[in-house]
């Protein structure tokens, strides 16, 4: 825990005397309340409010410091979240600050009518006077707080650690706080403020990187990045690097010793149920309703396909005898006998049988042939029909001339057909020859003919879909058409497209250079590409339709497990989007050089936007600006330069910051840098030590003062530390 | 209240005996809630510090100057040395794989890296 409060309620209020003063360490991050003299605070808190509502009541309610979030859900914290009385370190809401002395006394064990002992007060270094005349009366006017003194909290951790003999009279105090970082130097221990400086930055802003910098990297656990667990990685894992440069291109290379250095840390994750391999009976199962399904879709499929034949026979017979029926009708009563039907003619009704005893052809699976035969015998009876044509042209009445070209034009025609139904025939023989060879390779290896026989099918299908798909939407390549997006784009056929192109870029071609159109012959090909009635495909389409329906009967046949396609009804093989199972790897928040990246801005505040000079710096700014002393004194001052403040806990720093001030120093100069016994506590327990001195008195100021000296006093009103 | 948010303490009372002026005394909630606080920014601006003897320290000149060190220059998304600037998105990046990822990341995510260094747009 990042955190750790102490608010347990304090019973001796009433055993101190009224002359015991009361210490507060009053810092940006931490309240720190107890007795004067005392080695500890007794009463540590977080230096926040919340005023959530009461989820049951409904009434507002003010919550100081941090308290176990279990307790908090009685709470709706959404509307405020915690709330600090301090921007930088000067206090400015002063509402805020009172719920937290409220509660510091109050833990204290205040139960009097007032608090009736002298209370000294940390504040920041040069302190504006509104903020600390502000605090004075608050703690008069509200507390009856008989006298109260302000004294700066890095200087008090300085006194106690020079009366420990960590650092020397004459020394550099450098203390990284939570949202300031300040350096002060001492003489003949007391602070010269006129040699300090004091850059925004802070723990505050480190912890808020480091969470900033997590939760872009990951942002799918953003949510597991709360202010608490960003401040206590920060506190565990971050350190100052040697030479940030250098630590980072370790990183870069992927040295074994950067892995040594890597953290990482594993979300809660729960591994997904492992799939087990399906048993044996399982598997069986499966099958045997994916066979039963099968068959079922089968049976379908041959009952869908034994109707339609009979439906196309019944239409088939029908028509037959329609036809018988006609020719037994007298001529004359063809018309009348032909309005009780749909049909107007003999040849319509004869068309129609034709076209249905195809498709029942079709439909069986049979090659085409009726319509050959069909054509074959209308070649028989006109031959031998035109007696004209060998008579020459001069013996002949014009009427015959008329008569013979008409001859002459039929027998061209026919002999064509002839040569058609030739090649027709000829390639039917190529057919049966095939087929023959087709069932020789069944028989000779059944379970290959088949594989072939199915590649080929799906092979053809795809084709088929393919091409549909091209005619009718052709953006089928470009995956965002499941997007739904139906722009002008979107609803043109590719061949469509393609002319909107063509055109297009022929429009906008003209004066761009030379004009070479039609300098070339196959310019003028884009004419024709150009023309409307260019989509109309060739014959290709329907063959290979004519192949697919082929080959589908065929599989129908022999195959007892062949569904067709189309009767399954997927058009098109949907693609699922397919989810990485997310593993253990992906729950690991991996610290690399976070670790030292974040704690580094206390060298480079630029990183985080603050245009101010770091901690290696300010040491150099803060020597500079001393009033010219003596020679001794700034290496007195180098010497012993002293470490506070609960940002100068990162393991590192003190090398760093040693090496970073020997480079701007001259050189030869003695540097040391120590670090306070207890960087954090310390600055309490040498306010603490400092109120319990029998001078202490002299250095406080009561109400009546405070009226009668006028703002002029307090802004010049300075502790002295050294009693 | 619960018995445990009761046990626990946690909420402050609003009436507290050591005090002569109470909460809801000095801030009634029939009273609007108007702001009774300034800014930082407004407490130093009355501070009048341009007033006081130019060699007195105060909050406003103890501030440390910029950085007078060559700036070092770090990746915005690895934290590597960044020899690299992308005029596009403004960030700093080590090298090709980060650009990679830097021209993959749609620009909210850019806007968050550089207001981690207060280098986003910012509209007002």
């Amino acid at each position: 825990m990042p955190f750790i409060s102490q608010i347990q309620r304090q019973s001796d209020f009433n055993l101190f005397p009224s002359t015991t003063p009361i210490v507060i360490d009053n810092g940006a991050s931490y309240f720190r309340i107890g007795w004067a003299g005392e080695t500890d605070p007794r009463v540590i808190f977080r230096n926040i409010v919340q005023r959530p509502r009461h989820k049951a009541t409904g009434e507002t309610v003010s919550i100081v410091g941090d308290h176990d979030p279990a307790l908090l859900k009685y709470f709706d914290c959404t509307r405020s979240g915690p709330r600090s009385a301090f921007d930088g370190n000067v206090v400015y809401q002063f509402e805020i600050m009172e719920y937290i002395l409220d509660f510091g006394f109050d833990r204290m064990g205040a139960n009097g009518a007032e608090i009736d002992h002298p209370v000294l007060i940390t504040e920041g270094v040069c302190n504006p006077v509104q903020s600390r005349s502000k605090m004075a009366e608050l703690l008069f006017e509200t507390y009856g707080i008989p006298s109260v003194a302000f004294g700066v909290d890095a200087a008090f951790s300085y006194k106690y650690n020079q009366q420990l003999g960590v650092c020397d009279k004459d020394s550099l105090a450098i203390c990284p706080g939570f949202s300031t970082t300040n350096v002060i130097p001492f003489i003949d221990g007391e602070p010269v403020y006129k040699g300090s400086c004091r850059t925004n930055i802070g723990g505050y802003h480190i912890t808020d990187y480091l969470k900033q910098l997590l939760s872009l990297k990951y942002p799918y656990h953003m949510a597991r990045f709360t202010w608490e667990k960003a401040e206590d990685l920060k506190m565990e894992h971050c350190y100052i690097a040697p030479d940030y440069a250098s630590e980072a291109r370790l990183f870069q290379k992927g040295t074994k010793e950067a892995e040594d250095k890597t953290r990482s840390w594993q979300l809660p994750w729960i591994p997904p149920p492992a799939e087990e391999p399906p048993s044996e009976e399982e598997i069986a199962r499966k099958a045997a309703i994916k066979e039963k399904q099968g068959q079922r879709l089968r049976e379908m499929a041959e009952a869908k396909r034994s109707s339609r034949i009979n439906e196309l026979e019944n239409e088939l017979h029908g028509l037959e005898f329609l036809l018988q029926q006609l020719e037994q009708v007298e001529d004359d009563d063809i018309p009348s006998f032909l309005s009780a039907t749909a049909y107007v003619s003999k040849q319509e009704i004869e068309s129609a049988r034709q076209k249905v005893s195809q498709s029942l052809r079709k439909t069986k699976g049979e090659p085409k042939g009726d319509q050959v035969e069909a054509e074959e015998k209308i070649d028989l009876a006109q031959n031998e029909k035109f007696p004209l044509i060998d008579i020459p042209d001069n013996m002949l009445t014009p009427d015959q001339l008329k008569e013979k070209r008409r001859q002459l034009f039929l027998k061209t025609t026919s002999e064509g057909r002839q040569r058609a139904k030739q090649k027709r025939y000829e390639s039917e023989l190529e057919q049966e020859r095939k087929n023959q060879q087709d069932e020789e390779k069944r028989l000779e290896n059944p379970e290959l003919y088949l594989e072939q026989l199915r590649d080929k099918y799906k092979e053809l299908s795809e084709k088929v879909e393919q091409r549909k798909r091209l005619k009718t939407n052709g953006n089928h390549t470009n995956g965002n058409s499941m997007s739904g997006a139906v722009g002008r784009g979107e609803r043109l056929s590719a061949a469509q497209r393609e002319r909107m192109r063509l055109l297009t870029t022929a429009a906008f071609d003209r004066g761009k250079g030379e004009d070479t159109f039609g300098a070339r012959d196959e310019d003028w090909q884009l004419y024709k590409l150009m023309s409307k009635d260019n989509d109309d495909d060739d014959e290709g389409p329907d063959q290979e339709e004519a192949e697919l329906t082929r080959i589908s009967s065929r599989l129908q046949e022999i195959d007892p497990t062949f569904v067709p396609k189309s009767e399954l009804g997927t058009s098109q093989p949907v693609e699922v989007p397919r989810f990485r199972p997310l593993t253990k790897e992906d729950f690991q928040i991996v610290l690399g050089v976070e670790r030292f990246r974040c704690p580094e801005i206390l060298f480079h505040p630029n990183w985080i936007g603050v245009d101010q000079a770091g901690l290696d710096e300010m040491a150099g700014n803060s020597i500079r600006r001393l009033p010219s002393v003596g020679q001794g004194v700034e290496e007195r001052l180098t010497n012993s330069i002293f470490l506070t403040g609960g940002s100068c806990l990162f393991p590192g720093i003190a090398e760093r910051l040693e090496a970073g001030i020997r480079m701007i120093r001259p050189s030869g100069s003695p540097i040391k840098v120590v670090r306070a016994v207890d960087p954090v506590l310390d600055a309490w327990r040498g306010a603490a030590a400092y109120a319990v001195d029998p001078l202490f008195p002299t250095q406080t100021f009561s109400r009546t003062d405070y009226f009668e000296k006028g703002e002029d006093w307090l802004r010049r009103y300075q502790l002295r530390y050294s009693l | 209240m619960e018995q445990e948010v009761v046990e626990a303490e946690i909420v402050l009372p609003t009436h507290l005996s050591f005090k002569r002026i109470q909460m809801y005394e000095k801030y009634p909630k029939s009273q609007s809630r108007s702001r009774h606080w300034k800014h930082l920014k407004q407490i130093l601006q009355a501070e009048n510090y341009q007033n006081y003897p130019p060699d007195e320290p105060t909050y406003v000149n103890i501030e440390s100057p910029p950085s007078m060190h060559p700036c070092k220059r770090i990746c915005d998304v690895t934290g590597y040395e960044a020899p690299y600037y992308d005029p596009r998105t403004n960030l700093r990046y080590a090298n090709a794989e980060v650009f990679k990822l830097i021209r993959s990341l749609p620009n909210d995510y850019v806007q968050r890296y550089l207001a981690l260094r207060n280098a986003a747009v910012v509209l007002k």
